[in-house]
């Protein structure tokens, strides 16, 4: 199974607002995305109404059509409840898929995770 | 192709079409010669057989980089596209085309500095038959679907990153049961090409 590690960090926010940082390390293909896919969606439903997700791309080197198709509905399922979906450091070969398939007119993407915190906080 | 790597057509040679100053006699016209192969222009190609199963895709991703990076003339954004390309079809074989025990064959034919062909093969044994007929016109079907902003989990594959990042997309029914996916790229504008260095004006030949 190719390897990929999703880890969670809560950033300090004003006042009530929900804001936490998604690692994704490694390759997301389809041995192993559904099985990482749930993790995601655990902490979306743990978080309820306005949670802001700061998805950390630096170190993902692969994702296929089925990872970005999780990724559209983490972007819907949060957006459908106030929040906001970012990402931030992805590699260029990340971003190029991602605006191959239109993601970007959806999801910004940021260079570094300063400004992806400034955008959803 | 640039100029600089096209064959210069065979010519006759100066010393050649002039006799020979110490013979008296015109000697005989040389034998016309074919051009030079130019064995850099050969096609390469290269197959693969996998046992169905998604484990193996990430060696023939890191596969499809190397070679494409190095062998063919693409640039490195290419190369991470046809990574994408080669993952997505070898993906679709493996969960509708070839049954458990089975295989997928995967065939790359690379003109060096013209084109970089895949070649994508499932015994048809899978869990959905699909014909080539059936198969083009879901394509055209989820092309049609993706225009405007698409939320849906699956589908992007063959619509957005085949069908976008190649120039030819062929579905093909094997005599013997199965598809065959072609896909073809060529190598065409110099933002395709993998730098020389040449033009970058930092860049020192020495």
């Amino acid at each position: 199974m190719t390897q990929a590690t999703i880890t969670f960090e809560d950033v300090q926010a004003d006042g009530d607002k929900k804001v936490k940082i998604v690692k994704i390390t490694g390759q997301l293909d389809e041995s192993n995305v559904d099985e990482e896919a749930k993790k995601i969606y655990a902490v979306i439903e743990e978080a309820g109404t306005g949670l802001n997700l700061i998805f950390d791309l630096g170190e993902l080197e692969y994702m296929n059509s089925k990872s970005i198709g999780y990724l559209t509905d983490w972007y819907s399922k949060i957006s459908a409840d106030g929040g906001k979906v970012v990402v931030a450091q992805a590699k260029s070969n990340i971003v190029d898929i991602l605006q191959v398939v239109g993601l970007t007119q959806l999801i910004t993407t940021y260079p570094s995770i300063e400004e992806a915190k400034l955008a959803v906080m | 192709m640039t100029d600089q790597n096209q064959v210069p057509a065979a010519q006759p040679q100066p010393q050649q079409a002039q006799p020979a100053a110490a013979a008296p006699q015109a000697a005989p016209a040389p034998a016309p010669v074919a051009p030079a192969k130019d064995e850099s222009k050969e096609p390469v190609e290269v197959t693969i057989i996998l046992p169905t199963s998604a484990y193996f895709l990430s060696g023939i991703r890191d596969f499809t980089l190397t070679m494409t990076k190095n062998m063919t003339g693409f640039s490195e954004q290419w190369a991470y596209r046809f990574q994408s390309v080669v993952d997505e079809l070898c993906n679709n074989a493996i969960e509708h085309g070839s049954a458990k025990g089975e295989n997928v064959t995967i065939t790359f034919v690379n003109v060096p500095d013209e084109s970089l062909e895949v070649i994508i093969e499932d015994t048809g044994t899978g869990s959905s038959k699909y014909s080539a007929e059936q198969m083009n016109n879901l394509v055209k079907e989820r092309i049609s679907m993706m225009h405007g902003q698409y939320l849906g989990l699956r589908g992007r594959g063959l619509p957005k990153i085949v069908a976008e990042w190649t120039d030819e997309l062929l579905f093909e029914d094997k005599k013997e049961g199965g598809l065959r996916v072609r896909v073809k790229k060529y190598l065409r504008g110099k933002e395709d090409k993998v730098s020389s260095g040449k033009d970058d004006p930092t860049h020192v030949q020495l």
